[in-house]
């Protein structure tokens, strides 16, 4: 849009030719007969038909890892973090731990670490959320022709992946320090994904919170959250060091039964019982949050 | 009820939000090709027409359609034909202009190599190459509203809403953007334009529509709008002050007494009414000549827009202003 | 068609008011703490508090307690760090509130309007010197239910709690200025818990330094956060002596890590405000 040329600018505009060309009506003619073929399908078949969800939600997934990555501070935060977190507590706790069970405490504390990671990353997808609804791009996509649900989902997929990056560094840190894997291949890549069921629960809970409250308020009580869940977990300190009436608590939450079904696929053990109890619970915390944070969403895009 | 030739059909909006009445039965069409402007004051109810008719906002009562599809039935399908940019630029702006265009084109069906084509035309275009791979974050204002706007276009919409598309640019951004617009009209583009400023909307609109209060206090064009408020009237500056008097003695029956009763100590200049337009001009040329009193200015001169939407407004409340005096004296 | 000078609009009493220092500061230190006690920020700092102390107390007592520290309890020793840690995160979240701010641009509206500069500084500090009370005193009531007492005498006890608003004061200045210096709200998200977590693990606070291995014990020893737990002990007292005595070598080096820290926020604070420029 060159205010200094003299030829009469003109916008092409899908599907039609450049206005002010002599031959004009002969194309559009033309062009009418083999129209976009996107035109082929119904608009509200779009908007709420699987075939479209998954490629829209990727595009909108690639676009908020696009914007990650061009935030180096919060991607380095999200990855030195962890692991400083890691290294710190194998120092502090390593060795009594070892002394009272017997083995590494590594199998119990890479795996806390790892879902520390997963958790205390959630609230930049929150923020993120609450940011772009007052810029008003929320708005802007919901007005696009897009599967109503693949705004919502992106931010979930994105967090996942998220998840697995930040597993796979606490991974390697882990086999640095000397976590050992002893139940195969098979076993090994199962515990790679552990973290990202509890994770992508408890984002979807930091999204729904965000979009009902404050942005101070949103990263304050995550914190508190995981950071309670931590301390009361059998990644910390083995379950016999709790009081016998806190123990069922300790045992039962989620952290716990991701760190228990995490150490049977590294070092050995029970694995089907805690992973089960995970699917459980991360299903039920993203069932219980599904329909306040898809209302939430479809307020936080729309105007009244 | 399909109204498929119209581009815009709405008929008896209403909106509430809270105690608050945004929209009190708002009524208009606009035809394909057309560019309807949307007048008034902040509150006015403009904002709230364009969300109703981009599906951010359902109305309480009435019936809107936007090119053929209605906005509660088959909201999908007005999303598919429009395009709307707001005051606000909505844009990802941790994205470069290039990586936006795209992203808008894969969002609205094209594949990514042709979503790539048509950004890069889109860039050359809007004139944005220079900037196209850095970050929107970076852009002056003016670029921003031009990506905002060539990220609408990326498929060719059938109804594009420009809320307040030129506030805050500077004059020559704000003329690219008015450029646009006529080729949006060229283009058989229906175009539904908010906007505050007047000479926008009198440049710009083939109709205006005035809302003051959630109501359409006026329609037509500017010129009809115009033609509302006040005849032509003929102004007349004299290079000296004081041959202010002489020149209402020689202009004699052409000014109406109490047009000379008006003129004060500070008066720069005489207005007077040109009933026959040219003519009565002339004829105060003539009147003056012979009186050899030497003119600064004379000119015909219709009252502006500014002038119309002041009194429409006024009008308005002034009526509604009685109305409450009468409903309160009646209880 | 004329026009007349308009009459230029006045106050009643015909000039522009002069804004007071004193009233602006106490506006905007309100516009900071009002928000806070409608949206629940108190209630999550209490809960913070009251986290840190059973979080650290429960799950490490008997494991600690294994090893003895010689002071009466583990309740006692522990005392210092979980003051630390809640004013750490009252400090964090000031960083977090600036960061939101200038992102948001009232800081740059703010500078436009007749406000001395340090104004609104100055207010933010005092909201989180506020919420920085609030947390000792949580952290104070959660102590002495797990059984942490104060042995010393009043002086060395109103010495304790200064000295812990004097680092959060310092924490929350630095803290503010991170904040605002980045203006990336994301970024200070992340901040919130983990790293005063790390350094409090790997502190005195929570087990003795020569527990440590041998190549992280001269770390351990004199990082700021045991040095300010040393100091703290010594002034909270014990009824055995191993809480250390009020003596120089003990308060000195706290003292000066809270000055060290404090001035490592000004430069920061001068490339902002040259940055504004």
């Amino acid at each position: 849009m060159s205010i200094t040329s003299h030829d009469k600018r003109t916008i092409t505009l899908d599907g039609l030719p450049e206005v002010g060309h002599t031959h004009a009506r002969h194309r559009i003619h033309q062009q009418r007969k083999t129209g976009p073929k996107h035109r082929a399908v119904r608009p509200a078949a779009v908007e709420s038909s699987p075939r479209h969800l998954v490629p829209h939600t990727w595009i909108l997934t690639s676009r908020i890892l696009r914007r990650w990555g061009r935030d180096p501070t919060s991607m380095a935060e999200t990855l030195i973090l962890p692991v400083a977190l890691l290294t710190t507590l194998n120092v502090v706790l390593g060795d009594a731990i070892s002394k009272v069970t017997g083995h590494s405490a590594l199998y119990g504390t890479v795996p806390l670490v790892a879902m520390v990671a997963a958790m205390s990353g959630a609230t930049v997808g929150g923020i993120g959320v609450m940011r772009e609804r007052t810029d008003g791009l929320l708005s802007r996509l919901w007005v696009l022709p897009v599967h109503r649900a693949s705004g919502l989902l992106s931010r979930l997929v994105a967090d996942g992946l998220r998840i697995m990056m930040t597993t796979a560094v606490i991974m390697v840190t882990g086999l640095v320090l000397g976590l050992r894997f002893h139940q195969g291949i098979l076993r090994t890549v199962a515990w790679f994904f552990v973290p990202t069921f509890f994770g992508v629960a408890f984002s979807a809970a930091v999204v729904t919170l965000a979009l009902y409250s404050a942005k101070t308020i949103v990263v304050e009580a995550s914190a508190i959250v995981w950071a309670l869940l931590m301390f009361f977990s059998t990644g910390f300190v083995p379950l016999d060091q709790y009081p016998g009436w806190l123990q069922p608590a300790v045992r039962h939450q989620p952290m716990s039964y991701t760190i228990e079904a995490m150490r049977g696929l590294s070092l050995g053990g029970p694995v089907r019982t805690p992973l089960l109890a995970v699917l459980l619970w991360s299903a039920g915390i993203a069932a219980v949050c599904a329909i306040p944070m898809a209302i939430g969403y479809r307020r936080a895009s729309m105007r009244g | 009820m399909r109204n498929t030739d119209k581009a815009v059909f709405v008929a008896g909006l209403r909106k509430t939000f809270g105690d608050v009445v945004a929209l009190r039965d708002i009524s208009f069409q606009v035809v394909r090709g057309e560019v309807l402007g949307l007048l008034g004051p902040n509150g006015a109810g403009k904002t709230t027409t364009v969300d109703i008719l981009s599906t951010l906002t359902r109305p309480d009562h009435g019936y809107a359609e936007v090119a053929g599809h209605d906005v509660m039935s088959d909201p999908a399908g007005v999303r598919r034909s429009i395009m709307l940019t707001g005051q606000q630029v909505a844009l990802d702006d941790m994205l470069t202009g290039r990586e936006n265009l795209v992203m808008f084109g894969r969002l609205q069906g094209l594949k990514k190599s042709h979503a790539r084509s048509r950004a890069t035309q889109l860039l050359d275009q809007f004139d944005l190459v220079q900037a196209a791979d850095r970050a929107v974050s970076t852009y002056s204002g003016g670029m921003r509203r031009r990506i905002d706007i060539a990220c609408g276009l990326v498929v060719r919409p059938e109804v594009v809403f420009l809320d307040e598309p030129t506030t805050g640019l500077d004059p020559r951004s704000r003329q690219s953007i008015w450029e646009l617009v006529s080729d949006f009209k060229e283009a058989g583009i229906a175009t539904l334009l908010t906007t505050q400023y007047l000479e926008e909307a009198d440049t710009l609109s083939d109709r205006i529509i005035v809302i003051d209060h959630g109501t359409i206090i006026a329609e037509g064009t500017a010129d009809e709008l115009k033609a509302r408020t006040g005849a032509t009237y003929c102004e007349i500056v004299p290079r000296h002050l004081k041959d202010l008097p002489a020149v209402a003695q020689a202009l004699g029956s052409l000014l109406p007494e109490h047009y000379r009763a008006a003129l004060t100590t500070t008066s720069d200049r005489i207005s007077m009414p040109a009933p026959d337009g040219p003519k009565t001009l002339l004829e105060a040329l003539y009147h003056l000549n012979a009186a050899k009193i030497e003119l600064l200015d004379i000119a015909l001169r219709r009252p502006s827009l500014d002038e119309v939407f002041l009194t429409l407004t006024s009008e308005d409340s002034g009526d509604r202003y009685d109305a409450r005096l009468a409903a309160e004296a009646l209880r | 068609m004329t026009t007349t000078a308009a009459a230029r609009p006045t106050t009643a009493a015909g000039a522009r008011p002069t804004p007071s220092t004193i009233q602006q500061w106490w506006v905007l230190t309100v516009r900071v703490i009002m928000p806070t006690l409608r949206n629940g920020e108190v209630v999550t700092q209490v809960a913070a508090s009251v986290m840190f102390t059973v979080g650290f107390y429960i799950p490490l007592k008997h494991m600690m307690g294994m090893f003895a520290q010689s002071m009466s309890s583990y309740a006692q020793y522990l005392m210092p760090l979980i003051a630390l840690q809640a004013i750490a995160f009252a400090a964090v979240s000031a960083a977090f509130r600036s960061a939101t701010d200038s992102v948001q641009g009232i800081d740059r509206r703010f500078k436009s309007m007749p406000i001395a500069s340090m104004t609104p500084l100055g207010a933010r500090m005092s909201a989180s010197m506020y919420r920085c009370s609030l947390a000792l005193a949580v952290s104070l009531a959660c102590g002495y239910v797990i059984g942490f007492r104060f042995y010393g005498p009043v002086a060395h006890t109103v010495g304790f709690c200064l000295g812990v608003l004097l680092i959060g004061a310092a924490m929350s200045f630095v803290g503010d200025m991170i904040g605002v210096a980045s203006a990336n709200p994301e970024a200070t998200t992340h901040m919130t818990m983990l790293p005063q977590l790390i350094f409090g693990l790997m502190s005195a606070g929570v087990q003795p330094a020569e527990r440590f291995p041998k190549w992280i014990q001269g770390f351990v020893r004199n990082q700021p956060v045991s040095q300010f737990v040393y100091a703290l002990r010594a002034l909270a007292g014990d009824s055995t002596p191993a809480a250390g005595a009020v003596t120089w070598p003990v308060i000195g080096p706290a003292l000066a890590w809270v000055v060290a820290y404090a001035a490592a926020g000004i430069p920061l604070a001068i490339w902002v405000s040259r940055r504004r420029r």
